[in-house]
């Protein structure tokens, strides 16, 4: 079924077609506009990831009942469905834990963002985001998901206080307790954590996080992470606001 | 003029109420007058007609009965006595006399010997008041009989025709001043002489300086028409008197009528009498025969009202001036209607309906005024309360588009009058506004939504593009253009976007306590080292300005206004951030050099999406492909409104430059 004729489905075959390769990673793209969908198939595909797409949650979830993707990239409005990609996300979270779930919208309110991440979204990107950014994350949440399968093995490891940040899992622990970053937040982190009392503007937190943001969205990323932090120390206060500059980790 | 004041001059009109009312009361006193005068008029000529031909009734002579049915004609001996209204006391004084010289009759004998006569009728008791003139006042001698001829000095006698017309006389004799009774002369047992005392008829004596007064009464009941009065002037004790007066001197008959109405005709008038009503019989010559006066008597219509009320009424209702009483006439004729025997003059006072009109008046004015009253302070109540609604209104209307957000809820918006019917429309035009404004700042946000999903269309294949090898350099290059457009536009959409989140940011934000000196110091120090082209002064308060606010928002506020003072400030220029401590508030002030505000952008400058300024000459085109939208300023003034304040821009004084001020409450 999962033939050249499932154009008819809206879901397209990887272009080096053939069978899956083992050592190729499956990337699902549901998105209802079919342009977008196909470009974001070709620059994956280009960068060696079989790409399958779905035009509608419900092809997606026929799809995803044979097989799991590695990753899922998901629009929130889908086709008559508005909210369907938050659907889509519940259910696949509901399926597996591990799943990376990015959502790649143009819906870009912070109610939005805030929902996405609390159905237990990756990362929630806007569709401002370049090709060359989206797979440069995309790369990012695999390395974490391998690093995450391999515990044993130590990777590039920043210890601030109480603070252990694993730039190769992107995991964030705080007094051994993990802290579950969407990967934005992780990178902003990260630039802050690894020099501590040194002040990061906020264009230099958007070059960090690899995403084009403005102010305030910078502002409420901060202002999640701290929430974040402080759900698991109440007391936590390392990150600091220099008004008028930016941002600092304090010890 | 407010509604208020007009209503309440509009409720002075009810006092037109009592005032109609006087009229209305004024009018009715006339007609009241004027039937009364007419049933008064009734009256006189009903008692005039059953007194028609009672000659009888009306004077004491029916002597021939011929001479009875017509009024007695006066002759010089004839005495008319006054109808007193009080009994004299009988003691030779004349001050409880009516003071009516016309009335004396005078009677002459010469120059120094003369007498009048005053009568009165009071009750059925004749009185009667001689004044004699004599220069020797001769007393009888004390303890002599008083037939004694060599003892007699002056005497007074009264002759009259008894009831069945006999001639009688009486004599006075004093011995001194006082009291005194009439005696009479009579033929004793053998036919002599004897002085009788009659008691009925007593007197006074008195001497005056001009002779002597003799003061006496005389019942009624004892005479019969003729009466008149002789003295018999002795200059020495014992001489022969020299008589003059109104008797025939031989046989001391009576010469002339009294005058004098029957006893019964008071009686009879007096059933007609009523209070406040006086009715007077005169003779054709004008003489009073009878008299019932019941004009004081006057019944008491109810207790007295308060006579402050009733006095201060009258005193704007009432002309100046006593009500005149009412006078009617009436002749009485003899029996065949040839000739008058009297006339009838029927009085009756106006006080009687003049306490009636009172009491109607003052219960009428007590309703109209009180009528006016309720009125007056109904209208008063109701301006005020009309006032008070129209004032909720008014300051709804004004309140309702300011800040951000539009108040569509009206106060009465549920009453169902009119000002219900302007408050529901207000509301409901609001609310399309509301509606209108909302979808209008929601656009740009919609807009870029929209927009994003073909630009991300364009951008993705775009970027596909590139990574195809076989492009020619000239493909490249309109690559590379199509690129930077495309990356322009989104610049565009992120800014337009930007909006939006800065009210969700806002609306989330959270408020401390915090001090603002520190923070817009650190600030003023970031931005000394952001913007090195520039000059930076701040101007803040020694003590700590705390406040609640947003930190955050506060610097992103002067993030904004010092980003836009750079943008539009020569390089080198000074800028100056202040902040002052006024009552209530904190203000933050931004000047900067540079042009100054064209006079049509006041109050746009805050707008969502305003384009701020055109870039001019003095900053240079912008490197950064973010587009100036405007928002910064809007950015703003949502902060500004999130703490409770407003935010507005101004010319500096000198025109040197521009001010842009924050006022936050604290």
């Amino acid at each position: 079924m999962m033939a050249k004729s499932v154009d008819a489905f809206g879901f397209r075959a990887p272009r080096c077609g053939g069978s899956l390769s083992p050592m190729k990673r499956l990337i699902a793209i549901v998105e209802d506009e079919a342009a977008i969908r196909d470009n974001y198939a070709a620059a994956f595909e280009r960068e060696g990831y079989s790409v399958r797409t779905y035009a509608s949650r419900a092809l997606a979830l026929a799809a995803f009942g044979a097989r799991l993707p590695d990753l899922a990239v998901i629009d929130i409005s889908l086709e008559d469905e508005p909210e369907g990609g938050f659907e889509l996300c519940r259910q696949l979270r509901a399926r597996s834990a591990e799943l990376p779930i990015i959502f790649l919208t143009a819906r870009d309110t912070e109610l939005d963002a805030v929902s996405g991440l609390r159905l237990g979204a990756d990362d929630f990107l806007t569709k401002d985001l370049s090709l060359a950014h989206l797979v440069a994350r995309v790369n990012a949440l695999f390395r974490r998901v391998e690093a995450l399968r391999r515990p044993e093995e130590p990777g590039e490891v920043i210890r601030r206080g109480a603070l252990t940040l694993d730039a190769e899992r992107m995991q964030a622990q705080w007094d051994g307790k993990v802290v579950l970053l969407s990967l934005t937040e992780f990178w902003i982190v990260h630039a802050l954590a690894r020099h501590p009392g040194h002040v990061r503007n906020r264009q230099q937190l958007m070059d960090a996080a690899n995403v084009v943001l403005d102010d305030n969205t910078i502002t409420s990323h901060v202002k999640r992470i701290r929430r974040k932090f402080q759900a698991v120390d109440p007391k936590f206060d390392a990150v600091q606001t220099a008004y008028g500059m930016g941002y600092r980790w304090a010890e | 003029m407010s509604l208020r004041l007009k209503l309440l001059l509009l409720g002075l009109a009810t006092l037109v109420l009592p005032w109609a009312g006087c009229r209305y009361a004024r009018e009715m006193e006339s007609a009241l007058r004027q039937g009364e005068s007419s049933s008064l008029l009734a009256v006189a000529d009903t008692v005039a007609a059953s007194l028609q031909g009672r000659v009888d009734l009306m004077y004491r002579a029916p002597v021939d009965t011929a001479a009875a049915q017509t009024a007695p004609k006066p002759g010089p001996y004839d005495l008319e006595p006054l109808v007193l209204s009080a009994a004299p006391l009988i003691d030779g004084y004349a001050d409880d006399w009516p003071q009516l010289p016309a009335a004396w009759v005078w009677f002459k004998k010469d120059d120094e010997h003369r007498f009048g006569v005053l009568t009165g009728v009071y009750d059925r008791v004749l009185y009667v008041l001689l004044d004699v003139r004599d220069p020797h006042l001769v007393f009888d001698a004390p303890g002599a009989s008083s037939l004694d001829p060599a003892a007699m000095g002056d005497r007074v006698w009264f002759g009259f025709q008894n009831r069945e017309g006999a001639e009688q006389q009486v004599f006075f004799a004093a011995s001194g001043p006082g009291t005194l009774t009439a005696r009479r002369v009579e033929a004793g047992e053998y036919g002599e002489d004897l002085a009788v005392i009659e008691p009925r008829i007593r007197g006074s004596w008195q001497p005056t300086p001009t002779g002597y007064r003799l003061e006496a009464r005389v019942p009624l009941s004892m005479l019969g028409g003729g009466f008149g009065v002789l003295i018999d002037d002795r200059d020495q004790r014992g001489a022969a008197p020299s008589s003059y007066g109104m008797l025939r001197p031989a046989d001391l008959h009576t010469q002339g009528q009294l005058i004098v109405a029957a006893p019964e005709l008071t009686t009879y008038l007096e059933q007609f009498a009523q209070p406040g009503l006086k009715l007077v019989v005169t003779a054709p010559t004008g003489q009073m025969l009878a008299r019932v006066d019941a004009l004081a008597q006057v019944v008491d219509l109810d207790s007295d009202p308060p006579p402050l009320l009733t006095r201060l009424y009258r005193r704007f209702v009432d002309r100046p001036g006593v009500r005149p009483p009412l006078e009617s006439q009436a002749p009485i004729y003899d029996r065949d209607r040839h000739g008058l025997i009297g006339t009838l003059e029927v009085t009756q006072t106006t006080e009687r309906w003049g306490r009636l009109r009172d009491r109607a008046l003052t219960r009428m004015l007590n309703f109209t005024l009180a009528t006016s009253l309720i009125a007056f302070v109904g209208m008063f109540a109701f301006a005020a309360w009309l006032a008070l609604r129209l004032s909720r209104l008014r300051r709804a209307s004004e309140s309702a588009l300011t800040r951000t957000g539009i108040v569509t809820t009206f106060p009465d918006t549920r009453a169902r009058d009119e000002l219900g019917d302007v408050a529901r429309s207000f509301s409901t035009l609001l609310a399309r506004l509301n509606e209108y404004t909302g979808y209008l700042r929601t656009l740009a946000g919609k807009l870029a939504h929209e927009i994003r999903t073909p630009l991300t269309i364009v951008r993705s294949s775009l970027e596909n593009l590139e990574t195809e090898a076989e492009l020619s350099p000239g493909a490249r290059t309109y690559l590379e253009r199509a690129r930077q457009g495309s990356e322009r536009l989104n610049a565009i959409l992120i800014a337009m976007g930007a909006a939006t989140r800065v009210e969700e940011a806002i609306t989330g934000a959270e408020r401390t306590r915090c001090d603002l000196v520190p923070l817009i110091a650190s600030a003023v120090a970031a931005y000394r080292g952001a913007f090195a082209q520039r000059r930076f002064s701040a101007e803040l308060p020694a003590e700590p300005v705390s406040l609640e606010a947003a930190p955050d928002l506060i610097v992103q506020m002067l993030d904004k206004l010092v980003d836009n003072a750079v943008d539009f400030s020569p390089v080198g220029a000074l800028i100056t951030v202040r902040l002052k401590l006024e009552p209530g508030a904190a203000v933050l002030e931004v000047d900067n050099l540079g042009a100054p505000l064209p006079p049509q952008l006041h109050g746009r400058l805050f707008e969502s999406l305003w384009q701020s300024r055109p870039h001019g000459s003095q900053s240079p085109p912008d490197p950064d492909t973010r587009p100036h939208f405007g928002l910064g300023l809007y950015i703003v003034r949502l902060i500004a409104e999130f703490h409770g304040g407003e935010a507005r821009a101004e010319n500096l004084p000198d025109g040197s430059g521009v001010r842009f001020a924050v006022r936050l409450a604290r």
